[in-house]
């Protein structure tokens, strides 16, 4: 499985590459041009341009194994389909986390710029208690907050990716002998999507209101939100689950390219 | 048991237009088979069913013993037709993939081969003429070690000296534990590697056998057979 998640970055390095550069140039030209604002501009938009980004390209790195030629180079060898969904979700997984820490650095590196050219004595204590204010949940929320506003994020992206890969997978097994396949991928993702929202609201109504977080979210510690979510997310969790099977199975079983 | 690869009542469909139809037919070890057929005839289907690329309608495939499965990948090695390979790769880069993704995958040979037929490891592949990617794609698949081969047109595009190097390369890989299967046009030049052929005709098997006992019962070679069987 390491193998293919491998080839899945070396086959993109080179793109990662250009919008590394692209957007380090970017950066320096809005800090040139806007000077602080820029800084914050770019911050601002550099994310949005990502996630778009990052969407087409996990989409396009399936579909092209499933409907281009060169996805002979992975489907000769000998991996089940399960191994090869599942690395596929990884490599989109750790592909989200690089983009994450690339974001991560890229505020690093300009707070540091604006600190120094602007004057401001950004020190150590200053930071230390930043992170103290966080934790203490004076801002209203505290850093469990955050790791389960990130879990959430987590399960929900791997559920679109997730259904994102099985649209293709139908579309390349069950009806591989039709016509219109990006379309009838487009409306097999609507429906996986239409399937899962309806299920969700359908858990809602079963389950009895048993935890209730209105209300300011500094009252409510981590854990209580995360027993409030717990049924969406074990639903998001199994819904996953099932999609990685079928995906597997299709791969295995019923797959024509 | 002599048979590494036993096809029964295998049918593939498409729409409604049937690839593959009833398709009964054994091969067996130490024997290099021709599959024969203009295009459309069904050899490349067959091919890709083999290897799991295509799912058949119906029918049983068994390798080595083996129902049709990706474990049943390890013991076949494809050569596909189109250009399959990823453009952006080095030709080294390839060889690397391959000796990644194929425990019996011998580079060091796959090397000597392409330097023997002239194909440099530097180059790109989307800078690669169709002859190259040829002789590119057939020393991938005969460096494997393995016992199905399938050759899909490995003579396409191919210059008629490296049309002699190929030959040489599918003789020299050639083990009675091991059975190649090639389709080509180009009957005249595969003809006389051939242990047996097989000749499909609208998805059919339209005859096969021995070559030599072909020869000798329709009085012909099988070049003038072939024009024969698809008139």
């Amino acid at each position: 499985m390491f193998k293919i998640i491998k080839y899945d970055f070396i086959r993109k390095y080179k793109l990662i590459l250009i919008i590394l550069i692209a957007a380090v140039f970017l950066n320096l030209l809005a800090i040139v041009k806007f000077s602080v604002q820029g800084g914050v501009m770019f911050l601002g938009l550099f994310p949005i341009a990502m996630i778009l980004l990052y969407i087409v390209d996990i989409i396009k790195m399936y579909s092209d194994d499933l409907n281009k030629k060169s996805g002979y180079m992975l489907f000769m060898t000998s991996y089940s389909g399960y191994k090869i969904i599942v690395s596929k979700l990884i490599t989109a997984i750790l592909e989200a986390i690089a983009i994450l820490l690339l974001y991560l650095i890229f505020i690093l590196i300009n707070s540091i710029y604006f600190s120094t050219t602007q004057g401001f004595d950004l020190n150590v204590n200053e930071i230390i208690s930043a992170v103290n204010t966080i934790l203490s949940g004076r801002l209203g929320f505290n850093l469990g907050h955050v790791f389960v506003f990130l879990l959430t994020v987590l399960v929900f992206a791997t559920g679109f990716i997730l259904t994102a890969y099985t649209s293709i997978t139908i579309r390349k097994s069950i009806f591989s002998e039709t016509k219109f396949g990006g379309v009838l991928s487009f409306i097999i993702f609507i429906a996986l999507n239409w399937a899962s929202s309806f299920s969700s609201s359908k858990l809602m109504s079963i389950l009895p209101p048993y935890y209730d977080i209105s209300g300011d979210l500094g009252q409510i510690s981590a854990t209580q939100l995360i027993i409030a979510l717990l049924p969406i997310i074990i639903l998001s969790v199994v819904e996953s689950i099932l999609m990685t099977l079928g995906s597997g199975y299709l791969l295995e079983k019923r797959i024509n390219l | 048991m002599k048979e590494l690869l036993d096809i029964t009542n295998l049918t593939k469909k498409y729409y409604n237009k049937v690839a593959l139809d009833d398709v009964t037919i054994s091969f067996e070890k130490g024997k290099i088979y021709g599959l024969m057929g203009p295009n459309g005839s069904g050899k490349t289907t067959l091919m890709k069913v083999i290897i799991g690329l295509h799912k058949q309608t119906s029918g049983n495939v068994l390798i080595n013993d083996n129902p049709l499965s990706y474990k049943t990948k390890c013991f076949v090695s494809y050569m596909p037709t189109e250009n399959f390979l990823y453009e952006s790769f080095k030709v080294k880069d390839i060889v690397k993939y391959y000796s990644d993704m194929y425990p019996d995958f011998r580079s060091d040979y796959a090397m000597e081969i392409l330097k023997e037929i002239n194909v440099d490891i530097e180059f790109r592949v989307s800078k690669l003429s169709s002859g190259l990617i040829g002789k590119l794609k057939v020393a991938l698949a005969l460096s494997r070690d393995t016992l199905i081969y399938l050759l899909d047109e490995p003579l396409n595009g191919v210059d008629v000296l490296a049309r002699d190097a190929i030959m040489d390369l599918i003789v020299k890989s050639y083990n009675e534990n091991k059975v190649f299967i090639i389709s080509s046009h180009l009957v005249s030049e595969t003809e006389k590697i051939l242990d047996s052929v097989v000749f499909l005709k609208d998805g059919k098997v339209e005859l096969c056998g021995d070559a030599e006992e072909l020869r000798q019962q329709h009085g012909m070679s099988i070049e003038n057979l072939y024009k024969e069987v698809y008139k």
